[in-house]
């Protein structure tokens, strides 16, 4: 079974933190009602210059397995027909700037008022809290403010902006969230409020440095270094760009790795014998003999890995035009929920109404027409 | 701002059993041990090897990850090597919610750790494998450190990207601070253990395979999702157009705008020079051609002022702008004292030390850590006393 089934959430989110969260809990059963409108679409179905795609996507990770239905927030009316989703919801995700949901007349309190014991799930850059509640910000941001970019880069250089890993790595953790909330409304018949500060998240992947700097000690961005592993590196393998990451962790591996290379044990004398051999067999050899190794792979590898395809990570996915590709699933393998994943592309804008408005709602035809000549479902 | 009432936090009730010697296992449970479980850190005679991993507290003897990872929970010594130890093992598991293992598989039989005969044993028990590659696949006995999960999940190639990448083009690819991809394992297997206790009630418990790697590509997955548009993703091409890290003239800030009106912030923010009031640039998609010409203007730009006033004014125009914090600076940010991030806790033998607590607020309240990291046993001590 999938495990979330019967969670039903009313999806407000927007960029890709929030929605990766509710893509996660999508993929694990619950029900995720994805609320857009063509005035204010998702940003996959929009141009994205600053990131050179210059027209929409054809398939939206983050937006599969969802349904999609049109509200006008913009109208009074809007706000109306979606609190009606809400109420009928166990979960609320928004991640809107601190203050906006409440402006459009959808905050917590608002909601409670519609179901008592409703989740509000608020992902945003700094919290909904605090001084610098009110900034603007996208996962680059998110890792500057939090000092996980500080600490990653090369010793000599610039600090190295996270991308959209760190966007998603929020979404996971807001999941997190929202499950131990589930949990705790479980237990107590209470809702709550969830505060998901993005550049918190950042800070908390990077928490034993920060617990050395509080402590007086004073944390560097090492490049690929890692304390008490040496060596510890990327290397050279043969053909152009290609690369292998070996590390050793005790001196019985390293003169594992030193008889396996032939040599001393020094990046140079490893990088001689790496340069020459083909990154996956090299990193097999290395495997084989215990040493931790991997080719350092691009996307078609990964796309192509038996592994990953074994475990799900990697599936199969079909768009509208039955043009199937790659897409990446749930990270997890439950021995009792194999269903999980994902089980649709992207939804159309507005597919799902007939269910949403028709079914769970009870709107007749008459109520929705007036509602889309009023521009409210829209 | 005051923490949540130490008898009410979200998973208070929770009993977790970790057995746990890599970070990817022992975040999970840390994090669910912060959301109120108790969690019991099983550790052999020795000590967690955790307990031996860089960085160390000043004094160098007692380990910043450790104290960091385990905070909050209690130790209880098990040799997992006797007929005794493995039945206090069956005793512990048989009144826990959820236990929470990072054996290698091919060393979990001998222990009886095997997923078959936990689940024989505890069947409304949640068991949650944590392993660099899974435990099942071809590679799941593979060995990784955070530097292969990262390179074998694809975010390893693609970094960096940015000023990094064009100031050293011909550097190996650097990977991201610390253990980012075994913790993305860990908030898999958080969530993984939640949604089985969530259906627990229907399906009793379960095992769960959690993969770092898994993980690592799931938070990557845009990757994927472009090649499934046909382009392949690298380091140099995914260099945001324009914007990204700005060298000022006493540190780096990052500049990112999506939007038009944070492209509007901007210009009035440079003054509205003659190049950026062209009206081309009103163009999203010209302005996406025209990027290193934009860079270079902005940079020069930066060169002369510092951080905090760009950022000020910037953020007051709305302009997606953050200086790059330094961990001392995240630890002492005003900011951050206001939300509660930071807790004081008593690490033994080397002090009393703000420690993270959560990302987590719920109903306007940060969580709290129940206490610092464990001395070896403690918990056996304690129950030998009483």
């Amino acid at each position: 079974m999938k495990p979330l089934s019967g969670i039903r959430i009313a999806d407000f989110t927007v960029h890709n933190a929030g929605p990766f969260c509710t893509n996660l809990l999508s993929q694990l059963g619950a029900e995720v009602m994805k609320i857009e409108s063509a005035m204010r679409p998702d940003a996959f179905r929009k141009p994205h210059p600053v990131y050179g795609r210059m027209g929409p996507a054809t398939f939206d990770q983050v937006s599969s397995t969802k349904l999609s239905v049109r509200v006008n927030l913009k109208k009074p009316e809007g706000i109306a027909l979606a609190k009606r989703i809400v109420g009928i919801s166990d979960v609320a995700a928004e991640s809107f700037r601190p203050g906006v949901i409440g402006r459009l007349g959808l905050g917590y309190e608002a909601l409670r008022a519609v179901k008592a014991d409703i989740i509000m799930l608020s992902v945003s850059s700094c919290g909904q809290e605090g001084p610098d509640s009110h900034f603007a910000g996208y996962a680059p941001l998110f890792g500057a403010w939090g000092g996980l970019s500080d600490l990653t880069g090369y010793p000599d250089g610039p600090p190295v902006e996270m991308r959209h890993v760190m966007d998603h790595t929020v979404g996971m953790n807001a999941a997190v969230a929202v499950m131990a909330a589930l949990m705790q409304r479980c237990a107590t018949g209470k809702g709550a409020h969830v505060d998901v500060a993005a550049r918190e998240v950042a800070s908390s992947l990077a928490g034993e440095a920060l617990l050395l700097a509080a402590a007086g000690g004073v944390p560097r961005r090492m490049g690929n270094a890692q304390e008490g592993r040496v060596p510890h590196g990327v290397y050279p393998a043969a053909g152009e760009d290609r690369w292998i990451a070996i590390a050793a962790r005790s001196d019985a591996e390293r003169a594992t790795l030193a008889r396996v290379i032939g040599g001393e044990l020094s990046d140079a004398a490893i990088a001689d014998w790496t340069r020459t051999r083909d990154a996956n067999a090299a990193a097999a050899a290395l495997q084989a003999a215990g040493i931790a190794a991997h080719a350092s792979w691009t996307t078609p590898e990964i796309a192509a890995d038996p592994h990953l395809r074994e475990r799900h990570a990697i599936v199969i996915v079909q768009e509208p035009d039955g043009k199937a590709r790659e897409a990446v699933g749930v990270p997890m393998r439950l021995s009792k929920g194999p269903e999980i994943g994902i089980h649709c592309g992207t939804p159309k804008l507005g597919e799902h109404e007939d269910y949403i408005y028709g079914e769970l709602l009870g709107m007749n035809a008459a109520e929705r027409r007036a509602l889309e000549e009023a521009e409210v479902i829209y | 701002m005051q923490p949540m009432s130490e008898t009410i936090l979200p998973l208070n009730g929770l009993k977790i059993v970790a057995h746990v010697s890599g970070v990817g296992a022992a975040y999970a449970a840390r994090m669910l041990s912060t959301l109120g479980a108790s969690c019991i850190l099983l550790e052999g005679p020795e000590g967690s090897p955790l307990r031996g991993e860089p960085p160390f507290l000043p004094g160098g003897k007692i380990s910043a990850l450790f104290a960091y990872l385990a905070a909050g929970m209690r130790s209880q010594i098990i040799d997992l090597s006797d007929n005794d130890g493995r039945a206090a093992l069956g005793a512990l598991l048989s009144t826990s919610d959820i236990f929470i293992d990072d054996t290698p598989v091919v060393d979990r039989a001998a222990l009886g750790l095997d997923d078959a005969a936990i689940a024989a044993r505890h069947p409304a028990l949640v068991h949650v494998s944590v392993l660099p590659f899974g435990a099942v696949g071809p590679k799941a006995d593979w060995k990784a450190e955070d530097i292969q999960v990262q390179h074998a999940s694809g975010e390893g190639y693609l970094l960096p990207n940015g000023l990094s990448v064009e100031m050293f083009p011909d550097r190996p690819p650097v990977k991201i601070h610390g253990h980012f991809g075994a913790m993305q394992g860990g908030i898999a297997a958080a969530l993984g253990a939640l949604s089985a206790l969530w259906a627990r009630p229907e399906c009793g418990g379960q095992y769960v395979d959690i993969s770092c790697q898994d993980a690592m590509l799931s938070v990557g997955a845009f990757a994927i999702q472009r090649l499934g548009d046909g382009s392949v993703e690298h380091r140099v091409e995914r260099s945001f157009r324009y914007g990204g890290v700005i060298p000022c003239a006493d540190g780096y800030v990052e500049l990112l705008t999506l939007e038009q009106r944070q492209w509007d912030g901007l210009v009035k923010l440079l003054g509205e020079p003659d190049w950026a009031v062209d009206p081309a640039l009103a163009d999203a998609l010209e302005r996406s051609r025209r990027g290193p010409m934009i860079n270079q203007h902005i940079r020069a730009w930066a060169a002369i002022r510092k951080v905090e006033d760009i950022v000020r004014e910037g953020q007051k125009l709305s302009v997606p702008l953050a200086k790059y914090y330094t961990p001392t600076e995240v630890v002492n940010d005003p900011h951050e004292k206001v939300r509660g991030l930071f807790q004081a806790v008593a690490v033994d033998g080397a002090g009393v030390f703000n420690v993270l607590v959560s990302p987590f607020h719920f109903d306007d309240s940060p969580l709290h850590l129940r206490a610092g990291p464990p001395a070896l046993g403690e918990m056996s001590r304690a129950e030998e006393v009483a």
